[in-house]
């Protein structure tokens, strides 16, 4: 059924105010949780899309931002079987680093991110990008609020090294 | 604040930090107009594969072939376009419609990898190009990338040609909005010339010259 204009108009208004006001930190949340800058916009772009294609439902959803990062990533599993292709995720190995080539990505911080198991990505993405609290990312994730604390404290001491200098973390007389 | 709490929170700022420069390349149009599209197929109950639509929002090139017959097939009231087997793509308007979804119809022509611009009531040409059109408004060597066929119905259907696109550009389509066709006698309807697919556009609302047909001379557009 076609919406009358007015009704259009306003829902287009929504959709392009909440998509330039959050699209960037979508895409940081499933840049960091997938590794790979163009896989992140082209996973960004469909979720945004569905919700427009769904923003009656999308509009009133308690956290919009999380529901994006969410349909990505679900829609990145969907991608990977119906494609079958398989990226090497598990750091047991180094790989060239295709996807940081121009993009302006730390090279070693992708690296760093990729050498971490998926759910550790992810819980930094919620808790970092999306600023959702313990309860939200559990919510998010679907999984318990201690695997999120836990995930999270394995997550940091694997970063430590990648990202911080130690003497900036001595901030204590 | 503990010593754990700190450092955890140093190692979350800086990775933050980090990616701050991070911003969608797509723009809020893009998604919009991939999303109408989206809906126009649902409603024609038509489905195009979600790799090859993501793939045209972003202008990414996928590693994988998309699965055999996956081309784009969208039919609304207001147009409709099919990918063929020869890799050319037929388009249909509906005269008194397309005003309503061009931005749709463009991402449709996008997505079947034919590459456009469709603006309603500007013009728009590159740096280099001519503002030389002929009386039906159609600039040069269009020709060879879209052409019109007369049914036996007496529709008009475009083809478009894809292959034969000059690297770099993009077509453009700038069709007359009411009170310009209204100015023009409805003749020309639509601008049509090549232009550069970057870079910056010269465009203007002044339409091109009316078309004084002779009787029986070519269709309208």
């Amino acid at each position: 059924m076609r919406l009358p204009k007015r009704v259009r108009d306003v829902k287009q208004q929504e959709f392009t105010q909440f998509y330039r006001s959050d699209q960037a930190a979508c895409l940081r949340a499933v840049l960091v949780s997938v590794g790979d800058r163009q896989l992140a916009e082209d996973l960004v772009a469909e979720a945004f899309t569905r919700a427009w294609t769904s923003w009656h439902k999308v509009s009133r959803h308690p956290a919009p931002r999380a529901w994006i990062v969410r349909t990505a990533l679900n829609t990145r599993v969907s991608w990977w079987r119906r494609q079958r292709r398989e990226v090497a995720w598990d750091g047991t190995h180094e790989v060239e680093d295709l996807a940081a080539a121009g993009s302006g990505l730390d090279p070693a911080l992708l690296t760093a991110l990729r050498q971490l198991p998926r759910r550790q990505r992810e819980v930094i993405a919620c808790r970092v990008f999306l600023d959702l609290d313990t309860g939200g990312t559990a919510s998010t994730l679907g999984i318990a609020p201690g695997t999120v604390t836990a995930h999270l404290s394995r997550a940091v001491t694997a970063l430590r090294a990648h990202l911080v200098n130690e003497e900036d973390l001595e901030v204590r007389p | 604040m503990s010593d754990h709490d700190t450092d955890t929170s140093a190692v979350l700022d800086t990775l933050k930090d980090s990616l701050d420069h991070i911003g969608m390349h797509t723009s809020a149009e893009q998604i919009v107009a991939a999303g109408r599209a989206r809906q126009h197929r649902r409603l024609a109950g038509t489905a195009a594969g979600v790799v090859l639509a993501a793939a045209a929002i972003t202008g990414a090139t996928l590693n994988s072939t998309p699965p055999a017959g996956d081309g784009v097939h969208v039919h609304t009231v207001a147009y409709t376009v099919d990918s063929q087997n020869d890799g050319t793509v037929r388009v249909t308007w509906d005269k008194q419609r397309y005003f309503e979804d061009h931005a749709g119809l463009q991402e449709a022509l996008r997505a079947a990898g034919f590459p456009v611009l469709i603006k309603v009531g500007e013009f728009c040409r590159g740096p280099q190009d001519t503002a030389n059109l002929n009386p039906s408004g159609v600039g040069p060597a269009v020709e060879n990338v879209m052409r019109g066929e007369r049914g036996g119905d007496g529709k008009v259907t475009f083809v478009f040609t894809p292959a034969a696109m000059p690297a770099g550009t993009q077509l453009f389509i700038g069709y007359l909005s009411p009170a310009q066709l209204a100015a023009v006698g409805g003749n020309p309807g639509s601008v049509e010339r090549l232009v550069p697919s970057s870079g910056p556009l010269t465009c203007t609302t002044e339409p091109p010259p009316a078309h004084l047909r002779a009787p029986g001379g070519p269709p309208k557009k």
